[in-house]
């Protein structure tokens, strides 16, 4: 049996054990997701954990009729759009450089890599939240359009017009930066 | 041959690895004599690989179930403080009643004890020959108990 539905049904059951292991499996991948779509890292913090009280809160909810991941990353569409909607700026340069608790991996823990990051961030900002969505879920996470058309109920047709408009989006917006363009 | 306007609108899907075999092969067949689509398809390529190779954010193992498990044992809190507080508002709205009975039943008090006590006012009346009234008479018998 997939491992999400036996955490799922151990907290069902009434172990927050269950609960824990989902947060501590998926809390990576989430937080990254956000943070590429808002820019922010305390804030990527505070949607993520927002993200997961929604989880516990509406776990009941779950059907199963499609993955976990699928309906996690819903949710997690859905708080970003909320967010997003609420802010009219999203990201600057200093706040994409800032972190809190978060730690990066690996030996590119420098300045120009988070400089170079930074400036990706910026372009990024300025890529309409739902075309820098589906690119997001396709470039950062690896999903396949199936698997993205399910998360943001729209067609394949739709998820490769989006990703293609982004790609078009962001390669103007990195040369119009000057910064390292394509 | 295929137009490049065609080949460019699908090179973003090619690259993903989402194509049928069919027009994978087509695009391939293109690309080996276009060099504009060569390039475009070079430049999506390092776009991808930028958008892709960016540095992966980690959180300490149980950052976030820390903050989870304080989220929610406060909101608990909360709830049952509030529940409690609604007994308190309920309480605190009762306290005025008693204050108001005790309040004007001490004026009541203090009232009467400062009224003049009139003892003649019913002789007085009595002897000006007009009939005495129930207040006269409780008058009389209130002031004769001071």
């Amino acid at each position: 049996m997939d491992e999400d539905i036996l955490y799922i049904e151990q907290f069902l059951g009434g172990d927050e054990k269950g609960f824990e292991m989902l947060v501590r499996k998926y809390q990576d991948r989430v937080l990254n997701i956000v943070h590429s779509l808002i820019g922010k890292d305390g804030e990527s913090e505070d949607i993520a954990q927002e993200v997961f009280l929604k989880v516990y809160n509406n776990l009941r909810t779950f059907k199963g009729h499609s993955q976990f991941s699928t309906w996690l990353y819903r949710i997690v569409v859905n708080a970003v759009y909320g967010f997003t909607r609420g802010r009219g700026k999203m990201v600057n340069d200093e706040d994409a450089i800032n972190n809190s608790a978060t730690t990066y991996k690996g030996p590119r823990d420098n300045l120009i890599v988070k400089e170079r990051e930074a400036l990706l961030h910026k372009a990024l900002e300025n890529v309409p939240i739902n075309f820098k969505t589906a690119l997001i879920f396709k470039d950062i996470e690896g999903l396949s359009y199936i698997e993205i058309s399910k998360i943001l109920c729209c067609s394949i047709g739709t998820v490769e017009s989006r990703i293609y408009r982004a790609r078009q989006f962001l390669k103007g917006e990195l040369l119009k930066a000057g910064g390292e363009a394509v | 041959m295929i137009e490049c306007t065609k080949v460019k609108r699908m090179l973003s899907r090619y690259l993903d690895k989402e194509i049928g075999g069919e027009d994978s092969v087509m695009i391939e067949a293109h690309l080996a004599n276009c060099t504009q689509c060569s390039k475009e398809l070079s430049e999506l390529t390092r776009l991808k690989g930028i958008v892709s190779g960016v540095t992966r954010i980690t959180l300490p193992q149980d950052y976030l179930v820390s903050r989870i498990r304080d989220s929610i044992m406060r909101t608990r809190c909360e709830e049952r403080v509030f529940s409690l507080s609604d007994i308190g508002n309920f309480a605190r709205k009762l306290i005025p009643l008693p204050i108001g009975i005790l309040v004007a039943s001490i004026v009541f008090l203090v009232f009467i004890s400062v009224q003049p006590a009139s003892k003649n006012s019913l002789e007085d009346h009595i002897f000006s020959g007009s009939n005495a009234t129930t207040e006269m008479a409780l008058e009389l018998i209130l002031g004769s108990q001071n």
